[in-house]
């Protein structure tokens, strides 16, 4: 085909192109992928039923503030990594920037607590599964954002992957460890959240170039 | 662009015929003038550029978005074809040495004077100005001890700088 005629055949396609920015079309996406893993939760672990109880605790603000962060900050990266030539800017730095501060929280905690219950306090009782769950949770999650992100253009599948990953992980992780977990300490939180979280986004790196393609 | 998006063909028609010359200015600089591939790569970016117009964010700039575009993909071109633009082994040299005409007179200059020294004089010469070996190395390749090699590159340079004054 001629260039002039693929010119003049675009030309003619006057459809007039989606208006709808990545924000609003993301933003969107996440309200879908959030009811996602709640009914995913629901369904597959159910509801701690003492809920109205735990909202009452510190411990349930601490999460929901962590997974909160790091998802507003997944959220801004991966809106301007959806647009070609769009700058990264400080979105990275507020996810690292999350994670260091609870890292050191928990790391305070911990050192405050009496040393025979440090470990545990560390590891909880659901240490060996936590993570894997996160990833359960978080995995319909991903797949909405993935299917969002691909109307936009990214030119940088790899960290884009990355990016819907830890968006991703953090809304997962939001809904299990606000609607399921009753884990309360900073440590653990730190250390096996963030795990489940970073293996979410080391996930989307992995399949981004080849989900993200165009 | 603005009116393209809003649906005017005539408009959107003349970015894309614009946008067209440019690319085939930005990939013949990249893969080559006469590459087969660079009307394929033109046509795909417009094609890319027409169908992703949605992701082109109205108060910025149009052209580092097109640009960004137009790397992409070839970017995706090099990894498709699987082949990286390659030299044999034996040419990288010469790719990297006569960038200019200048630079190739320079080198052959060079070449000429060093030609005037007595060859281990050379070697040396050759090794750590030249080449970037260390001193130490450039001992051990020539069998000579490290304040011998500074003796021998003093020496010789004070040879070819009397050479040259001759000369003019």
């Amino acid at each position: 085909m001629k260039t002039d005629d693929l010119i003049a055949t675009l030309a003619a396609d006057t459809t007039p192109a989606p208006r709808i920015g990545p924000r609003a079309w993301l933003g969107l996406a996440c309200a879908a992928a959030l009811v996602l893993a709640v009914a995913l939760l629901a369904a597959w672990l159910g509801v701690r039923p003492d809920l109205m109880l735990a909202m009452r605790l510190k411990s349930f603000w601490m999460k929901a503030g962590y997974t909160g962060w790091l998802a507003v900050a997944a959220f801004v990266a991966v809106t301007r990594l959806a647009r070609p030539g769009a700058r990264l800017g400080a979105a990275l730095w507020l996810a690292i920037l999350g994670v260091l501060a609870m890292t050191m929280m928990g790391g305070v905690r911990l050192m405050a607590a009496p040393p025979a219950e440090r470990m545990h306090d560390w590891m909880g009782h659901s240490w060996t599964f936590c993570p894997f769950l996160i990833m359960g949770v978080s995995a319909p999650a991903f797949a909405v954002i993935v299917w969002a992100v691909r109307r936009y253009a990214p030119t940088k599948l790899r960290l884009t992957g990355a990016g819907a990953g830890l968006l991703a992980g953090a809304i997962g992780a939001a809904v299990y460890g606000l609607l399921r977990c009753n884990e309360t300490t900073a440590a653990f939180v730190a250390t096996w959240y963030t795990l489940g979280i970073a293996v979410c986004a080391a996930v989307g790196a992995v399949l981004g170039p080849r989900l993200l393609r165009w | 662009m603005l009116r393209g998006l809003g649906g005017d063909a005539a408009a959107h028609g003349e970015l894309l015929s614009a946008m067209s010359r440019y690319l085939r200015g930005y990939f013949a600089r990249r893969i080559g003038s006469g590459a087969a591939d660079l009307e394929d790569l033109v046509q795909d970016t417009l094609l890319a550029i027409h169908l992703k117009r949605g992701s082109y964010d109205p108060s910025q700039p149009f052209t580092p978005w097109a640009y960004a575009v137009a790397r992409y993909k070839l970017i995706d071109h090099f990894r498709r074809g699987g082949v990286r633009k390659t030299v044999p082994l034996e040419d990288a040299g010469e790719l990297l040495a006569a960038e200019t005409v200048e630079e190739g007179a320079v080198r052959r200059d060079l070449n000429k004077l060093l030609d005037t020294l007595p060859p281990r004089q050379r070697q040396v010469m050759v090794d750590v100005k030249l080449a970037g070996h260390s001193i130490e190395e450039a001992g051990q390749r020539a069998g000579m001890s490290i304040s011998a090699v500074k003796v021998t590159i003093h020496r010789g340079l004070k040879a070819l700088g009397k050479r040259v004054r001759d000369e003019d």
